[in-house]
C-alpha cells in the first residue's frame, strides 16, 4: 500500500476510528487521540503485510483495539476514574451533556470486551462479522459480550 | 431494551473537529520513513562489510595456502617436543605472523557492523 493511498483511507476512517476510541476511552479526547495515533503509526508501519483479505477499516480498528488493551494494561495502575476524564465545557451541561455523561461514565464500568462489542455494534454500526474479526472472538462469544454488555449498562443509565 | 439500544444510537460519541489530527499523522508516518531509512541504510552497510570481509578473508586464505605449500615445513623436525615445535613453527611463519592479526581485525570489524543502532 502506497503512502497516499494510507493517508487517503485514514482521511476516510479517522472520525470513526476517533469515535471508536473515544467511547473506549470514557470520553477522554486527548487520550483517544494519543490511541488513534499510535494505531495509526502502528498501522503505517504494518501497512505492508495489509493483503486486503479483510476490509482496510476493520484492520484499522483491531490495530487500534489492540493499541487500547496495551495502554490499558500499561496504564492500570494509575488508570483515571471516567469522572475525572470526562470534563464537559459548562455551555455543555444540558440534557446532551448529562446524556454523554452517562453514558461514559456507564461503558467505563463495563469490562473492556464489552465495551468494544457496545462502541461497534451501536456506534460504528459494525456487523457481528466484522466485529468478531476487530475483537479476535467468535460470532457466538460477540452476540454474549453485547448482551451482557447491555445487561449492564441498563443497571447504569436511567432512561 | 428497546430503549436503551434507541438511547445507545441516539447519543452516539461526538468527535470533535480537529485540523491537526491528520497532520500529526503526517509528521509520524514522516518520522516513520526517516527510521525506516536509517535501518535500511544499516543493513546495507552490514551487508557490504559482510560481503568484503568473505572476499578478504578467501583471498587470505587463498595466500596462506598458496604460501604454506610454496614454503613447506620440515615435516620430521616436528615431532621433537611443543616448544621445539612452536619455535619451528615461528621460525618457518614469521613472516605471516600478522595473517591472524588481520583475520581477527575482519572478524572485529564484521561484529562491529553488526551491531543495532536503533534500540
Amino acid at each position: 500500500m502506497t503512502r497516499e493511498r494510507f493517508i487517503e483511507e485514514v482521511r476516510r476512517q479517522q472520525e470513526p476510528l476517533r469515535r471508536f476510541l473515544l467511547a473506549l476511552c470514557g470520553g477522554n479526547d486527548a487520550l483517544a487521540d494519543d490511541i488513534a495515533q499510535d494505531a495509526l503509526v502502528r498501522a503505517y508501519v504494518a501497512s505492508g503485510s495489509f493483503l486486503g483479505l479483510s476490509k482496510f477499516s476493520t484492520w484499522l480498528f483491531r490495530i487500534a483495539y489492540n493499541c487500547y488493551i496495551d495502554h490499558c494494561r500499561k496504564a492500570r495502575p494509575e488508570q483515571v476514574s471516567v469522572e475525572e476524564a470526562v470534563i464537559l465545557p459548562a455551555d455543555d451541561a444540558t440534557d446532551a451533556g448529562f446524556r454523554y455523561q452517562q453514558l461514559y461514565q456507564a461503558l467505563d464500568r463495563l469490562p473492556e470486551k464489552e465495551k468494544a462489542a457496545i462502541a461497534l455494534f451501536y456506534f460504528e454500526d459494525r456487523s457481528i462479522k466484522e466485529i468478531s474479526a476487530i475483537l479476535d472472538m467468535p460470532q457466538g462469544t460477540v452476540k454474549y459480550q453485547l448482551s451482557m454488555g447491555r445487561n449492564h449498562l441498563k443497571q447504569h443509565i436511567q432512561l | 431494551m428497546k430503549d436503551l439500544e434507541a438511547f445507545l444510537r441516539e447519543n452516539k460519541p461526538q468527535v470533535k473537529e480537529d485540523p491537526t489530527f491528520l497532520l500529526e499523522t503526517q509528521h509520524r508516518m514522516e518520522q516513520v520513513e526517516g527510521i525506516k531509512a536509517e535501518v535500511d541504510r544499516q543493513h546495507r552497510r552490514g551487508r557490504v562489510a559482510l560481503v568484503l570481509a568473505l572476499v578478504v578473508g578467501l583471498a587470505i586464505g587463498v595466500l596462506a595456502t598458496a604460501l604454506a605449500f610454496l614454503y613447506p615445513v620440515d615435516v620430521e623436525s616436528v615431532g621433537e617436543g611443543l616448544w621445539q615445535s612452536i619455535r619451528l613453527f615461528l621460525q618457518n611463519y614469521r613472516q605471516y605472523l600478522l595473517l591472524p592479526v588481520a583475520l581477527l581485525a575482519i572478524l572485529l570489524g564484521v561484529v562491529l557492523s553488526r551491531k543495532p543502532v536503533l534500540q
